[in-house]
């Protein structure tokens, strides 16, 4: 009899094209340099004296001094080793003890962006700056007002590429299996650099999610619009509907490879204010979401941490479209001009939910009769 | 996967479906840019990923399930 064999290339030599979200841009404006291990070496993130963020290389291209135990001096970076400054452009600023810097001494400076209150930074192994129309979207809610402040946290993840979490844009079933969630709609679209999932689902009698506060047994019914723009950045819009309250959220699901086969996983959240809502509140409603999508996460890394790397899922009728998503994906790891038309062409994938829905159902049931119940939340963290 | 004329723009995409609910497109290269119906969203900066349908292409597969031109298994 022929049986199923997993196949597994090694992960990619290569980094992905793309912008890659570095975390909440304050972090980074106290003046110091900020190290940051990704893309397979140490970057250094520091404000020059003229406000704006720089990421150059992290090594210093003299005598290899590491910029990040250096000093920000004026608008460059000084290197602990002999004082070489650099400019956020990437140029040699100056070296105090030389007649002369020498000519074209220059290190990498890394395209940033600055939006949405985080920093982003363009990585391409061509070395070509970002593409016309290929960016970060802006985020209504972040900054404003009638919203919360982002939370944000960061996971450090070890053995796993980076692509294990992509793979979850279209694993409708492991939000059930994973993250105690029912989904009921399910549907991805991928086109240009963009993969989008549209998600509707409802609370499960068995588990309390803590998405939205209140009591553990409401009934809370979610619609979510998903998308990574790029190869490691999600902007997840949530509503979550509970006894005619809409709590609206955007989570941030990203990361950054640190090497071929570790990753920094990053989220950040933000929630819209109820009316009268202050910003302490809103404050801790967020806090209390981005916790429940650390468990969430937790969960997942459980997986990962002792999965085997598979480039042939045998898949059923109720799976989602993986094999698209992993050609869409695989856009970023090629050079530009190799970039085929089916790895960017609208693709459209619903699946019929009806059978899985049914069975978890049952599952449900189940789990409540014989007193099962799953929480998210630590008991003493949660509302009402 | 079969395929389905959008009876708006004449746009020929492929299309599967396993189920009545279930549906697989693929678009051909630059169909979605040239959609009319994705074109005003386009033009207001949203990328066309985040448009989960174009109502005139869905009610063109559903056509072409009623009429035989398309096919659905029946349900098992």
């Amino acid at each position: 009899m022929n049986h199923r064999v997993i196949e597994a290339a090694p992960p990619p030599e290569r980094f992905a094209r793309g912008w890659h979200c570095l975390g909440l841009a304050d972090t980074y404006k106290d003046g110091k340099p900020h190290a940051v291990e990704a893309f397979g070496t140490k970057l250094v993130v520091f404000q020059g004296e003229g406000g704006g963020l720089s990421v150059l290389n992290g090594y210093c291209p003299h005598m290899g001094g590491d910029l990040t135990q250096g000093t920000v001096k004026g608008d460059a970076i000084a290197c602990p080793f002999h004082d070489w400054r650099w400019g956020g452009d990437g140029k040699c600023a100056g070296i105090p003890y030389a007649k002369r810097v020498p000519r074209g001494a220059r290190t990498l400076a890394w395209p940033t962006l600055e939006r949405n209150q985080q920093l982003y930074v363009w990585n391409d192994p061509e070395g070509n700056p970002p593409p016309e129309g290929v960016t970060i979207p802006e985020i209504a809610g972040a900054g404003s007002p009638e919203w919360s402040n982002w939370t944000w946290n960061t996971m450090r993840v070890d053995g796993s590429h980076c692509r294990e979490i992509v793979d979850n844009v279209v694993d409708m079933a492991h939000f059930f299996y994973i993250h105690y969630a029912l989904p009921t709609y399910f549907k991805n679209v991928f086109e240009g650099h963009v993969a989008t999932q549209y998600y509707e689902g409802v609370s499960r009698d068995d588990a309390y999610l803590g998405f939205v506060p209140g009591t553990e047994n409401q009934k809370i019914a979610q619609r979510s619009e998903a998308a990574y723009h790029g190869p490691s950045y999600m902007i997840d819009y949530l509503w979550n509907e509970a006894e005619g309250t809409t709590v609206e959220t955007v989570l941030i699901n990203c990361h950054y490879p640190i090497g071929r086969n570790a990753f920094m996983l990053q989220w950040g959240v933000i929630v819209k204010k109820f009316p009268g809502m202050d910003d302490a509140t809103a404050d801790a409603m967020a806090a209390q979401v981005a916790e429940g999508v650390g468990l969430g996460f937790m969960q997942d890394v459980e997986i990962w941490k002792s999965k085997a790397p598979i480039d042939n899922p045998l898949l059923c009728d109720q799976d989602g479209p993986v094999y698209q998503l992993r050609r869409w994906y695989e856009q970023f790891y090629v050079d530009a001009a190799e970039v085929a038309p089916e790895m960017t062409d609208r693709f459209e994938f619903e699946i019929d939910t009806a059978r899985a829905v049914q069975v978890w159902e049952q599952e449900v049931a189940a789990n409540v009769e014989a007193g099962i119940s799953y929480s998210m939340i630590p008991k003493s963290m949660r509302a009402g | 996967m079969r395929p389905v004329d959008c009876r708006a723009c004449g746009v020929r995409v492929l299309v599967e479906k396993r189920s009545l609910p279930h549906t697989s497109v693929q678009w051909p290269t630059g169909a979605a840019a040239a959609c009319a119906e994705f074109a005003p969203r386009v033009a207001a900066g949203r990328a066309t990923a985040l448009i989960p349908h174009c109502a005139a292409l869905r009610a063109s597969i559903e056509q072409a399930v009623r009429d035989g031109s398309l096919e659905v298994p029946a349900d098992v």
